[in-house]
Order: C-alpha cells, then sequence, then structure tokens
C-alpha cells in the first residue's frame, strides 16, 4: 500500500489518536495499529480473527463511528476482508483481517452491528465465505429460486470470459422453495408485491408484506432482481472502461459515483486536481443533487395522488434534466468525469444561463413547498408515518437524506471533505421525527442548500486547467467517496501490476438503507406501504449493482 | 275439516310412536332406514296439518285428558301455531333425509343410531306438543321434555366433542328459564278458572299493569334463552359449535322457534301489554342481540360458532320486528303492528330454511375437508361444485340479497320501523331510530360476514393442509340441500302469496290485517277495485303495475301504503320483476358476449403474481385478514388481551417468530355469565359457611327449623 | 386546498407539440453521433478508436456510427482531438435487424395503448426516462398511452435494461400473461445489446435473446421524445427509422 501523506488538520488527528490507544489498549498483541493513507486515516491489522467483533463492537457503539461497509477481497493466498468504519470528525477507520482463502472462516459481528448483516451476506452468496454466529446466510444476492447453493460466482479463480465458465455455473433452479415466513399468528398472510410492480417505484423489488390483515407485521425486501455483477466485470478492465461502469450502475446518482470512482484513482496516483475542475465537479455533484431531490419530492406527491403537486414537481425535474443536458450534453451527466479532472469545460454565458435557471428552479420549489405544507390531507398521509427513530437509525446505519430525518446527522461532504468542500459554507440539514413529513422537510432544505453549493461554485470559477494528466499506478490501492444525492457512496479499487482493475467493490448507500426500511414499514397500514417507499427514495439498482 | 286436520295429528303421533319403538328395538342399519322414512312421514304430516289448518282459517281444537290438579287438557291449533307447525315441518323434512349423510357406519358402532332415533322422535313429538298445546300444563311439561331431549341430543357424541359442558350450561339455563316461564303463567293464571290458553287470555285482561310487566320480563326473558336473546344467550354459540352434525339442523332451525312462539304466546297474545314499555324493551334488546350476534360472526373463523352467533344476529332480528309490533299495537297503530309481526313472523319462516341450508352445507363441508376453520379452507367450488352453488344460494338469502327470501323479510322489518314516525312521543320515536341504525349496520355487516364465509371457504386457492375425503358422494348434489335452497328462491319471489298466509296469524294478535297493505289487491287482481281511487289506480298503470297479469302468476309487488286517502306514498319492490328482469338481461347479455366472441379462442394461463414463480396459499388473503378490519373499528367491543411474543436468534435483529395472540372474552359472557357465576360462587361460600363440620351447630340448625315450623303451623 | 386547482390553472399547459411538430427546445435530447467525413484516414482511425464499445467503425476517410451500440459516453463527442458530428434527433426507434418490416397494432390500439414495464436490471436512467413520459412536458396520456400495472391489460411489454439472471422469469411470465395482439419494445442500449454489461453469467445481454423484440430504441438512455416516437410506431402512428440510418449509416 503506498503511503502518501495527507492534509489531515491537527485536530482530526487528535481524535484518532485517542481511538488509537483505545484500540491498542483493547487488543493488545493480537493486531497491529498504524496511520495510513490511501484515504483510510487508520488501519487496524487483526491478527486474530475472534477479535473482530469486540473491535467492531467498540468502534460502532462506544467510539460513535458510523459502519462504511464490508470489502471482501481474495488475493493470492487469502482472502482479505476489510471492515470500514467512519469516526466523525477523523476519517475513516479500516479493520483488516487476513484468512486463508481455502476455508474461509470469519466470526460475524451482526450481532452486535447489525447494519453489518448485509455485507456479510453478500461475501457469503459471492466469494463462499462463512460467517460464524450469522443465522441467515444464504438467499441473497443469488435468489434460491434461481440458484444453487455454494455457487460463489466471485470466487476466484472462477472466470466468466468464456461460454464453457457460464455454462458451468449453470443453475439448477429450486422449484420447493419457500420463503422464510415469520409471522405465526393464525390467519396471517404474505402478500406478494412485485418484482413487476408498478406502483410509483417501478424499479424490481420484490416485498412479501406479512400481516394479520390491517397493519404491516413483518416487510422484509428481497433485492438483487437487478445484480448485474458489476464488481466482477470490472475485473481486468483498464480503469477508463471501468469508469464507464462507475456512471452507469446507477445513472440517477451517476455523476457522484463517477467522481468517487475518479477520486480513489487520483488518490492512489497522488496528483493534485486544479482549483477549476474542483469547482465544477462541485457545481454538477451539486445540480444532481437538485435534480435527484426534484425527482423524490415528485415521486412522493405522487404515492399520496396529489397530482397538480406532483406536475409541479415533475415540471421543475424536466427543467432541470434539460439544462443539465443543455449545460453538459447528457441528461444524466454522464461522460464529465475523468481521472484528474472533468471532460468538459464551460464558458462564462452558459454558467449564468445555468445560474438563471437555477433561481427559476428554486422560487418555484419554494412555491411549491409552501404550498405542500398548507395541504393538510396531504401532510396526513406523511406525519407520524413510516417513522424511523433516532436510534433505530443510528443502530440500523441509516444514511443520506433518510438519515438525517431522523437525526443522523452525518454528511461524507462535511465529515471527511472532498474535492474542495472544505472551502465550502453549507448546512446539513436535519430533523428528529424521522416520519414521511421530515424526510420531506430535509429534501427541500437540500435542495436550496444545493442550489446555494451551485452559486457559490460558479462564482469561484477561475480560468484553469480543468483536468491534470493522471496515470493510474501498478499495485494502486485506495478508497474514494462522495456523498451520492441517497446517501454515501464508497468506491474501493486495488489495481494488478499493469494498471487494470484487480478488485473494484463498490459500497451504496442504498445497499445500506434497504437494510433498515423494514422498520418504517413494519407496524404501519398496508396503505402507507407506498407512501412511505416514496418517502425514502431508494434505488434498488443502486443496491443491487 | 276438522276431522282431517285431527286425523293429521293422530296420525302423525302415531308414526313418531312407531318409529321411536321400532328405531330401539331394530337391529343393524334398520335404524337409519327407520330414522329416514318414519321421520320423513312425520314431518309431512306436519306440514299437511299446519297447511290444513291454514288453509281452513279456523282454529282447531280437541280435548286430551282431565287431569284432576291441571284441570283439562287440550290440543289448540290456531293460526299461529299453524305457522310454527309449518316451519318445523318444512325444516323437518330435510334434516330427516340428511341424517343419511351423517350416519357412517364407523360412528355406528360408537354411538348406535338407535339410541338417537328414540330421542329423535321424542324431541319431534314434544315439539308438535308444545305448538299445539292448548293448555299452560301441556305446553310446561312438553317444553320440560324438549330441553330435556336437546340436552341428552347435544351430548349425542359427547366423547367425540370433548366434555358435556356446553350442554350442561344450556340445561342449566334452560331451567332457570323454565323457572321463570313458570311463574309467568302462574302470574297470569291468578284470576283465571283453569289453565287453558283462552281462560288464561280473559283472565289477564283484568290484571294490573304491574302484573303485566312482570309476566313480560319473566316470559320475555324466559322464553329469551332459547330463542338465543343478549342476556341469557350464553350458551348458544357454545352448544351449537358441540352439537353434533346429525342433529344441529333441528337445533337451529326448529327449537330455536319455539322460542318465539313462546315470546308471542304468552306476550302478544295471552297477556298483551297495554303500554309501550314492554314493546320497547323488547325491541332494544332485540336491537343488541342483532348487533352483538353479527359482530362475534363477522369475526369468528369456526364455521359452526359463525353460524351460531349469525342465528343470534336473526333472533335479534325477529324479536325486534316483534317489538315494534307490540309498541304500534299499544299506541293503537294496528295497521304498522300487523305489518311488524307479518315480517317478524316471515323472518322466523326465511331464517329457520337458510339456516338449517347453512349448517347442513357446513356438516358437508367437515366432512369432506375434517376441518371447519375457514383460515384453511379455500378452493371447495372445484371439490365439491354442487354444493357450493347451495351454499352460495344459502349466503345470499342470509345476506339479504334479492331476490332471495332474507331480502324480502329484512327490508319489510326495516320498513315497518320506519313507521314510527306516525308515533307521538318524541323518547319513542328516538329509541325507534336507533334501534332502526342498530338493525341496518347489521344488515351490512351480515353482507360482509357472509361474503367472507363464501369467498374463503369456496374460493381462492386451498390454504390449508387438510386432504378430500369421500370423493364419490361429493359430486352429486343432496336433495335435502336442493330442496332447501328451492325453498329460499321460492319464499323470495313469491311473498304475495306468502304474505296473505301468514296474514291470518298476525290479524289476531295484532289487531288489523296487513294484506291489504301489503299486497294491494289491485295487483293481483283487475284495476276495478273500489278501495282505492281511480285515478291513483291509473298512476300505476302507467308504471306498468299491470305488465303480464295475465302470463305471470302472482307478481309479486309487495307495496307499503302510508296512511293518506287522496295521496298514499308507496315503498314498493318486487322481487319477482326482478328476478324476471335479472334473469333476462342475464340471457340477453350471455347472448351477446357468445355471439360477439364466437370464433376467439380462449387461452388460460397461470395466475398473474407479480412474477413471482409461483403463488403460494400463504400468500392469499385469510379470512381473519378479511374481518380484521372489524375487529379493529370495533375493538372497545372486543376487548382482546394482546400477548406479544417475539422470537429471536442471536440478536433481536434476526427475528426467527412473531405471534401475537388474541385472547378475548365474549361480550355477554363477561358483562353476564360470569358476573352470574361470580355470584352464584360468591353465594355458595357464604352458604359453605354453614359446612364447618361441628356436629353441634347442625343439631342446633334441626332445633332452629323445627321451631320455625311450629311457628308457622301454629299461626295458621 | 382548492388552491392546487389555481396553481395547476396558472401553470399553464406545458405539453410539447410533439407528434404533429418536432419539438425544438433545448436539451431534450442528448443527441447522437452521425457518420463523419475526416480529412484523413489516420483521423477517422483514431476518432473510431475513442468509441469505447466499438459503436464508431472507420471506413477509410470516414466514420461511421451504429447507433445501437452507442452507450453516450460522449468520448466522441467532446474532450478529444477528433470529435465525430452530432446530430440533436430523437427519432430513433427502429426494426431489429433481419426483420424487413414492422407489424403495427390493429387501428383501435392507436388511440388507447397500455403498456407494462419491466425492470430486468436497468441501471435506472432509461426507467426514470420513461417516467418522465408522464410529466406535464410530454404528457402520453394526451395521445392515449397509459401506464398499467397488470400485464392482463398490456398491450405493449417495455424492457429496459439487460435481462439479469433473476429477472429472466418474471420478465418471461410478464410476457406469457400479456393477451395478444402484444409487442416487444427494447427500450435503451442495455435492452438492445446488453450495453456496458454485456453479456455474462448474469447479465442475457439485451431482451433479443429472451423474446422477440418488436421494436428498439436506442440510447443511454433515450430521451423521452425517442421513447414516445417508439410508442407511436407501435401504434402505426409514426413510420420506424430505417434500420440503415440508425446503424452505418453511410455518407
Amino acid at each position: 500500500m503506498l503511503v502518501t501523506p495527507s492534509p489531515l488538520s491537527a485536530s482530526k488527528r487528535m481524535q484518532i489518536e485517542e481511538i488509537e490507544a483505545a484500540v491498542r489498549d483493547r487488543i493488545g498483541s493480537a493486531g497491529l495499529v498504524s496511520r495510513v493513507d490511501g484515504g483510510v486515516a487508520l488501519s487496524i491489522a487483526l491478527l486474530d480473527p475472534m477479535a473482530l467483533p469486540a473491535i467492531s463492537k467498540f468502534l460502532f457503539w462506544e467510539s460513535a463511528c458510523s459502519f462504511g461497509g464490508m470489502i471482501m477481497e481474495q488475493l493470492r493466498d487469502n482472502s482479505r476482508l476489510s471492515y470500514l468504519f467512519l469516526s466523525p470528525g477523523s476519517g475513516w477507520i479500516d479493520v483488516v483481517l487476513e484468512v486463508p482463502s481455502t476455508s474461509p472462516t470469519v466470526p460475524s459481528i451482526s450481532a452486535e452491528v447489525h447494519a453489518a448483516d448485509w455485507h456479510e451476506r453478500e461475501a457469503e452468496d459471492l466469494f463462499g465465505v462463512r460467517f460464524e454466529g450469522h443465522p441467515r446466510l444464504g438467499d441473497f444476492i443469488l435468489h434460491d429460486q434461481v440458484w444453487s447453493e455454494g455457487v460463489a460466482p466471485h470466487r476466484k479463480p472462477q472466470s466468466h470470459s468464456t461460454d464453457a465458465d457460464r455454462h458451468s455455473l449453470q443453475h439448477r433452479p429450486n422449484a420447493d422453495w419457500r420463503p422464510l415466513l415469520v409471522v405465526q399468528d393464525p390467519g396471517a398472510f404474505a402478500m406478494p408485491v412485485g418484482p413487476v410492480y408498478e406502483g410509483g417505484l417501478g424499479q424490481s423489488v420484490h416485498f412479501l408484506l406479512e400481516s394479520v390483515g390491517e397493519d404491516v407485521v413483518r416487510a422484509v425486501p428481497r433485492l438483487f432482481y437487478n445484480f448485474r455483477a458489476v464488481e466482477k466485470i470490472a475485473e481486468g478492465l483498464p480503469v477508463s472502461r471501468a469508469l464507464l461502469l462507475a456512471e452507469r450502475f446507477a445513472a440517477t446518482s451517476s455523476f457522484a459515483h463517477s467522481l468517487a470512482f475518479c477520486l480513489a484513482v487520483e488518490r492512489m496516483s497522488g496528483i493534485e486536481i486544479p482549483a477549476r475542475a474542483k469547482n465544477l465537479r462541485i457545481l454538477l455533484s451539486e445540480l444532481e443533487r437538485l435534480r435527484h431531490h426534484a425527482g423524490a419530492i415528485t415521486a412522493i406527491c405522487e404515492s399520496t395522488a396529489l397530482s397538480v403537486a406532483a406536475s409541479q414537481a415533475a415540471i421543475i425535474e424536466e427543467r432541470l434534466l434539460r439544462s443539465s443536458c443543455q449545460f453538459t450534453g447528457h441528461r444524466y451527466l454522464f461522460g464529465l468525469n475523468t481521472p484528474g479532472g472533468v471532460r468538459r469545460d464551460f464558458t462564462a454565458k452558459a454558467c449564468a444561463e445555468l445560474l438563471k435557471v437555477m433561481d427559476r428552479v428554486v422560487s418555484e420549489l419554494r412555491t411549491l413547498e409552501q404550498g405542500l405544507y398548507l395541504t393538510s390531507s396531504f401532510l396526513d398521509r406523511l406525519e407520524d408515518v413510516g417513522i424511523v427513530e433516532p436510534n433505530q437509525a443510528r443502530d440500523l446505519n441509516f444514511v443520506g437524506p433518510v438519515g438525517r430525518a431522523s437525526g443522523q446527522a452525518g454528511d461524507l461532504r462535511r465529515d471527511c471533505p472532498y474535492t474542495g468542500y472544505e472551502t465550502c459554507e453549507f448546512q446539513v440539514p436535519h430533523e428528529i421525527e424521522g416520519d414521511g413529513y421530515a424526510r420531506l422537510r430535509v429534501l427541500f432544505q437540500e435542495a436550496y442548500e444545493s442550489a446555494k453549493l451551485i452559486h457559490h461554485a460558479a462564482k469561484r470559477l477561475e480560468p484553469g486547467a480543468i483536468s491534470a494528466p493522471c496515470d493510474p499506478p501498478a499495485h494502486g490501492v485506495a478508497l474514494g467517496w462522495a456523498e451520492a444525492p441517497i446517501g454515501a457512496a464508497l468506491h474501493w479499487l486495488r489495481l494488478d501490476d499493469s494498471g487494470l482493475v484487480e478488485r473494484y467493490r463498490i459500497i451504496t448507500a442504498s445497499f445500506n438503507n434497504w437494510l433498515g426500511f423494514r422498520v418504517a414499514v413494519e407496524d404501519f397500514a398496508f396503505q402507507d406501504f407506498p407512501i412511505i417507499l416514496a418517502t425514502f427514495g431508494l434505488s434498488a439498482t443502486e443496491c443491487d449493482r | 275439516m276438522n276431522t282431517w286436520i285431527g286425523g293429521a295429528l293422530v296420525l302423525f303421533f302415531a308414526f313418531c310412536g312407531c318409529g321411536l319403538v321400532l328405531s330401539a328395538v331394530m337391529p343393524g342399519r334398520y335404524p337409519m332406514r327407520v330414522l329416514v322414512v318414519f321421520s320423513a312421514i312425520c314431518s309431512a304430516l306436519m306440514m299437511i296439518a299446519a297447511g290444513m289448518a291454514l288453509a281452513s282459517d279456523r282454529t282447531f281444537s280437541a280435548a286430551l285428558w282431565r287431569l284432576d290438579a291441571l284441570g283439562p287438557l287440550s290440543i289448540r291449533l290456531d293460526m299461529l301455531s299453524a305457522i310454527f307447525l309449518f316451519a318445523a315441518g318444512l325444516v323437518y323434512l330435510p334434516a330427516s333425509v340428511f341424517v343419511k349423510n351423517f350416519a357412517e357406519s364407523r360412528h355406528q358402532r360408537k354411538y348406535p343410531l338407535s339410541r338417537y332415533g328414540v330421542m329423535h322422535f321424542a324431541l319431534m313429538a314434544s315439539v308438535v306438543l308444545i305448538l299445539t298445546a292448548g293448555d299452560a300444563p301441556l305446553f310446561l311439561i312438553s317444553w320440560e321434555c324438549m330441553s330435556i331431549l336437546c340436552y341428552l341430543l347435544v351430548n349425542y357424541e359427547r366423547r367425540r366433542n370433548g366434555d358435556g359442558r356446553a350442554a350442561y350450561i344450556m340445561l342449566a339455563m334452560s331451567e332457570a328459564g323454565f323457572l321463570a316461564v313458570v311463574v309467568a303463567f302462574a302470574i297470569a293464571a291468578r284470576m283465571s278458572p283453569d289453565w287453558s290458553f283462552q281462560s288464561l287470555a280473559a283472565a289477564t285482561a283484568r290484571l294490573s299493569g304491574g302484573a303485566i310487566w312482570g309476566i313480560f320480563v319473566l316470559g320475555f326473558f324466559g322464553f329469551g334463552v332459547k330463542a338465543g336473546l343478549v342476556p341469557v344467550n350464553f350458551w348458544l354459540p357454545r352448544c351449537y359449535t358441540a352439537a353434533p352434525p346429525v342433529f344441529i339442523p333441528v337445533l337451529a332451525g326448529v327449537t330455536l322457534n319455539l322460542g318465539f312462539y313462546g315470546i308471542l304466546r304468552l306476550n302478544a297474545d295471552i297477556a298483551f301489554p297495554h303500554g309501550v314499555g314492554p314493546g320497547l324493551l323488547a325491541l332494544f334488546v332485540g336491537s343488541i342481540t342483532a348487533l352483538v350476534g353479527i359482530l362475534y360472526a363477522t369475526t369468528e373463523n369456526d364455521m359452526k360458532t359463525m353460524l351460531a352467533h349469525s342465528s343470534i344476529e336473526n333472533a335479534g332480528i325477529i324479536v325486534a320486528g316483534i317489538g315494534a309490533s307490540l309498541v304500534f299495537r299499544a299506541s293503537g297503530y294496528g295497521l304498522a303492528a300487523a305489518i311488524a309481526l307479518a315480517a317478524a313472523l316471515y323472518h322466523m319462516v326465511n331464517h329457520s330454511v337458510y339456516k338449517t341450508l347453512l349448517f347442513q352445507g357446513a356438516g358437508e363441508i367437515e366432512a369432506a375437508t375434517g376441518t371447519r376453520d375457514m383460515d384453511s379452507l379455500g378452493g371447495l367450488a372445484r371439490l365439491l361444485p354442487a354444493l357450493s352453488v347451495v351454499f352460495l344460494v344459502g349466503c345470499l338469502s342470509i345476506a339479504a340479497i334479492p331476490p332471495f327470501n332474507g331480502f324480502v323479510s329484512e327490508w319489510l322489518t326495516l320498513q315497518s320501523l320506519l313507521r314510527s314516525a306516525s308515533l307521538v312521543s318524541p323518547a319513542v320515536k328516538i329509541l325507534f331510530a336507533i334501534c332502526g341504525a342498530a338493525l341496518a349496520l347489521t344488515a351490512a355487516l351480515a353482507v360482509t360476514c357472509f361474503v367472507k364465509v363464501y369467498a374463503m371457504s369456496f374460493l381462492g386457492i386451498r390454504r390449508g393442509d387438510w386432504k378430500p375425503r369421500a370423493p364419490k358422494r361429493i359430486k352429486r348434489p343432496h336433495f335435502a340441500l336442493i330442496y332447501l335452497a328451492s325453498a329460499c328462491f321460492l319464499l323470495g319471489i313469491l311473498p304475495t302469496y306468502v304474505i296473505p298466509v301468514l296474514n291470518r296469524a298476525v290479524g289476531p294478535l295484532a289487531g288489523a290485517s296487513a294484506t291489504a297493505s301489503l299486497v294491494p289487491s289491485f295487483f293481483t287482481a283487475t284495476p276495478q277495485n273500489q278501495q282505492l281511487p281511480a285515478a291513483f289506480l291509473h298512476d300505476f298503470h302507467n308504471i306498468g303495475a299491470q305488465v303480464g297479469g295475465a302470463i305471470l302468476p302472482g307478481r309479486g309487488m309487495v307495496v307499503l301504503v302510508r296512511g293518506a286517502e287522496r295521496n298514499p306514498v308507496i315503498f314498493a319492490m318486487s322481487t319477482f320483476y326482478g328476478f324476471i328482469a335479472l334473469a333476462i338481461f342475464g340471457f340477453v347479455t350471455w347472448f351477446i358476449v357468445t355471439r360477439l366472441t364466437r370464433g376467439r379462442r380462449m387461452v388460460r394461463n397461470e395466475l398473474w403474481a407479480g412474477g413471482i414463480p409461483r403463488l403460494l396459499p400463504e400468500m392469499s388473503y385469510t379470512a381473519t385478514g378479511f374481518s380484521n378490519p372489524v375487529r379493529v373499528v370495533f375493538q372497545a367491543i372486543f376487548r382482546p388481551d394482546i400477548v406479544e411474543d417475539t422470537r429471536q436468534t442471536v440478536a433481536v435483529h434476526f427475528r426467527t417468530a412473531i405471534l401475537r395472540r388474541r385472547e378475548q372474552t365474549h361480550l355477554v359472557d363477561r358483562l353476564f355469565f360470569h358476573l352470574i357465576g361470580d355470584a352464584i360462587t360468591w353465594f355458595a361460600t357464604f352458604l359453605a359457611r354453614m359446612h364447618h363440620g361441628r356436629l353441634n351447630a347442625y343439631v342446633g340448625y334441626s332445633l332452629v327449623f323445627f321451631v320455625v315450623i311450629l311457628f308457622l303451623f301454629r299461626v295458621t | 386546498m382548492s388552491f392546487w386547482f389555481w396553481r395547476g390553472l396558472k401553470k399553464g399547459v406545458h405539453s410539447t407539440k410533439y407528434p404533429r411538430n418536432p419539438e425544438l427546445a433545448a436539451g431534450v435530447t442528448p443527441g447522437r453521433p452521425v457518420a463523419t467525413e475526416f480529412r484523413s484516414v489516420e483521423e477517422a482511425a483514431l476518432a473510431a478508436e475513442v468509441c469505447p464499445v466499438g459503436a464508431i467503425t472507420a471506413e477509410g476517410k470516414s466514420a461511421n456510427v451504429d447507433l445501437r451500440l452507442c452507450i453516450h459516453c460522449q468520448r466522441c463527442h467532446f474532450g478529444g482531438a477528433h470529435p465525430a458530428e452530432w446530430q440533436m434527433d430523437y427519432e430513433w426507434a427502429t426494426v431489429p435487424g433481419g426483420k424487413t418490416k414492422y407489424e403495427r397494432l390493429p387501428r383501435p390500439y392507436g388511440r388507447s395503448l397500455h403498456m407494462i414495464v419491466v425492470d430486468a436490471g436497468d441501471c435506472g436512467a432509461c426507467l426514470h426516462e420513461v417516467k418522465q413520459l408522464n410529466n406535464p412536458f410530454y404528457n402520453m396520456h394526451r395521445l392515449g398511452i397509459f401506464f398499467t400495472a397488470t400485464p392482463r391489460t398490456a398491450d405493449v411489454l417495455l424492457v429496459v435494461g439487460p435481462v439479469t439472471e433473476n429477472m429472466r422469469v418474471p420478465l418471461l411470465k410478464t410476457y406469457e400473461a400479456m393477451p395478444g395482439p402484444k409487442r416487444v419494445l427494447a427500450v435503451g442500449a442495455c435492452a438492445v445489446f446488453g450495453g456496458i454489461f454485456g453479456e455474462s453469467f448474469v447479465s442475457a445481454g439485451g431482451v433479443g435473446s429472451i423474446l422477440p423484440v418488436d421494436l428498439e430504441i436506442p440510447g443511454d438512455p433515450p430521451p423521452p421524445l425517442a421513447i414516445l416516437h417508439g410508442l407511436l410506431v407501435v401504434t402505426g402512428r409514426k413510420a420506424p427509422v430505417d434500420h440503415d440510418s440508425i446503424s452505418n449509416r453511410s455518407a
């Protein structure tokens, strides 16, 4: 791993030192603690796997870190698991564990850190790692109806380039598969919703809403209908090609994901991005966020069948899409990021036009917001419905606007700033109630903050280069992150000796939030389900990759 | 005519006696044939006797023995008795024939039918004696025999159905009710020379208001035990659930009506109240009964228990009609009283028919699947196609859907409650309005309940693990069920023939005739009618009242005429015309659709369920889910205790089972049964203080008692 | 609450005049690369090299474009030394190669078309563009086009995404549950040929390998007007674009 000094301020280092000391005390000789870089502030290499649950519990609960994700890699002899925690003033903390590849067995941390549940299930499904103590492995990404157990397609040396290899991965569908139903009341039934489901979301998600008639008692989603194995396809590709994958696996947050990817490449190359490129990146990120939030507001109004408001929000969103296309050439901002900067420059006139559109959009949003807050029938469907309590949000590690509506005020732009956000002044709006109304308020406030940031970035555009030359180094490894509209997005990249992608790991906000979505739906009526779904604004395809 | 009626009755008792003896004596499978044949003949004779009595429109009476202490015993078949007798015969016929279905050989060994046969014929005889008794002693003796026989019959399969507690509660309540009835008769007989009903009726005219109230309350709640009214009906759901399938059609279709007969005989005929109070009490109790009954029926998943609660609901409707009739009569509105009473009697007949049908259908379902739980049924329409049609007729009838019979009687009952507008006192009108609203709510909930019953049992996919049994018998529809379904249908589309018959009983009780206003003659005869002005009749011609006069037999227009001479207001409904229109539209639609889609290929595809690989039974709607909104809305009445039990593994995050058990006690149990039970226990405990075991104290008791007796004898 | 009614009226009508008149507003379409003449063979070869999916092929001094393969990465649009020419049109619906004629739906469907949208692994952009058809700018209801929730009442199956393995069975069931006459519309580069995800152990590489596709709309994503054009072609109110003009247009 390359070690490059990064400009962490002294105050931040203090907190890292506290954590470092505490961790050293706890693990003693069972691991090594060191401060490194590549995006990560503190790395804890555990020699004894059994120390993992205790360390995770300490970091998550006692040090108030949030759980970023788990990265599973298969190196030559060992499998390397890396658990990322984010300490809010300090940066990323990486707990690394290496187990032999032949029979990888790792203690599960899901009992203490519930947010790790799905990460472990994914690693088991795709790599065949056994997590001891996890009660519910299997039938996660590779649905048991379609795939038989033990396929582990990401495990090396599986390759998928020839038809013969693909055929060897053929599955024997299980005709007797039955879902796991938990509610045992007499007369309980499980209403199936999806995967072909038109209501609002449109994406392929399957729910079995278990109920006894009025309230939903248990609602656990079944995702990964859109699983395209992006992480596996990226292996062996050059960085420029992998960038296309990063842009396209979740296109409504395409700029944020491609930005995170480029930041990872730039971090491993160690180059400095020109100021104009940073400002343009801020401007385009916020443009994407504004457009995404307008879309989320449209979806909320549609779910409550307030047609006129939905139409007005849709007008705002379409205006933003057209402005994006006019300004950058693509409605969803494809093809703009490149390692080293951005690929397209913008004239002052174009920026001025864009700012005019922004002002108009903001005033329309304000009118819409005031109108919505005066409509009691609309608010009735949102207030006190789909409540996520602050302690539940903390427990299940909600990120993004959903988390901020339940008191989790984390935002990567402020907690670990990137691409020049450290010099911007902006608020991170958050609420405490955690109901649909709070999420709506957060969306509106964030939209206004984005507009302010666009103005700020446009004003500070100095003439200069828009990109610096960037050569991805051999054996480079780095973590890149960005605050996507739905929440924190992490891209972890490791290159092999010819500079091609060896391991590409994507951890998205939707993956985190879908895990906890059920607490908002359970114990509310059936009819509220589509509305709660709309207020969360989650993307199944971003989760599925 | 009298001799024919008498002859029919004598033949009836003869056949009953023969049947009783033969089923006791004959071996092997003979008792079942005896049971079926003789019982069918007896029920036919019941109907013949009643029919002849109704046709002749005269009271038949015959004196039996004369007992020194109790006075002359006599048989008296007046119009009221005839109607009830006819209804009883109507139900006994399919009940007898249906015995064949339930007398499987496996049961013969454990529960020999000979014993059942004996009790069956004895019960039949006692029922007829109750209905035709002309004096109180015969009535009361037969009533007591009937109670005991019911108890024995409910316990007929006791070893299969668990302990005999349910029947024991029924017996205890029956005895308590009987005691109340005896006291009521005693009060009525205070000023009467002998115990015959005629003398009693004459004597009560001289009684004071308080005595009449006393007779009313005792008689109403005493007979209300059998009729299933709210404070005293907590035996009914338990008993109906525990009763064997052979007996339950009789229990639900015949013995329930005896309660109504008792109420009408004692409180409307012999000792009819002069004030509106008793009638209002009856109306109020009836409405509450109806509402409570249907609430519990809608949220119940066991089919037999659900039908039991539904019986309570219908009993409430009937008694509400009776109460309204008493109020109208006491206020001097004879016509309104007649209409209300006609509605109540019609509902009684209808209820007997469709309740028997539903119980027999439920019995067939249980025989075919082995379960009564509606949550686990489903998909029976494919398994039992004939039964599904017949059961659907029963469900439509009880949910009061035209053109079946339940609709006519419920519509008439609600209409008669609307007549309260003509009453004077505002308090009475308010009570009528409240009770009318309760009955309307009941009607709506009844639709919910029976939609749930039919849809969850017959439609959809099979939800439980049961295996179909007895496949051979399933495909053929049973004669008894078809007979009952046809009766439902005919009673529904031909009310114009039924109402004049009912009117014969209604007339003397209400003091006015309902026929003229319910079935005006200008619909059944030519328009030259003197009663109503020609212009009015002409208006009716304009809306086509005379259509089909030459072709269609009894064009059923059931009309309610309100008061005024010049411009009478009419609320009209014709189930017959409705049925004709439905048939025509149905045929035309079918014709057009088949012509238009001729040559098109119909492709059958699997059920669309959102793209999931297979729709599993646990994904389909259950009966509990369907009725859950009712459970939630009326939570204040149900007051359930919810015990949550969530099991997890490893951490709270991974739940393996979620179970919320509901425990609830019935409203009547909570408010009355448990209270009475607690009171009796308290009293018994109090008395138990006497039993402390000290011999000296016992000797002391005897001394005290002796002294008291001496004192009393000295005084007298 | 009634103020929404007045607000709606005040906002006015935003519907596009398409299909009666072409839509000329800026930003309605990203446009597409078209065949370009370069000054030399080397420039054409360099221009063709830029495309990561091989949609641009050099033939002498001209570079031909196969729009079916275009993923709108814009590398041939800006940022490179030899950009191709771009055309801001949006009528891209074409019959898949091999078929010569498109059989339109019978006349009644022209004014009342119901479609069901199946997301078979889509990235979100194509689905989002499809949903924009319902917004006041495109307003597909005025053309008699509707979304349905169940395939039983659908005439058109609109598929986005490369058809992942987990969605294969639901997609097939949806198609089988639709009564005839029915048409299948593959929208977006992923649905047409698998897009950037291609054919893999979880991806079928386009709808064509699972279902018979009647019309294809290339683009990543195709703008709402392109999808609208495709739907109008389905009903026969517009003609499909000639296959050669989409794929390998020659100068």
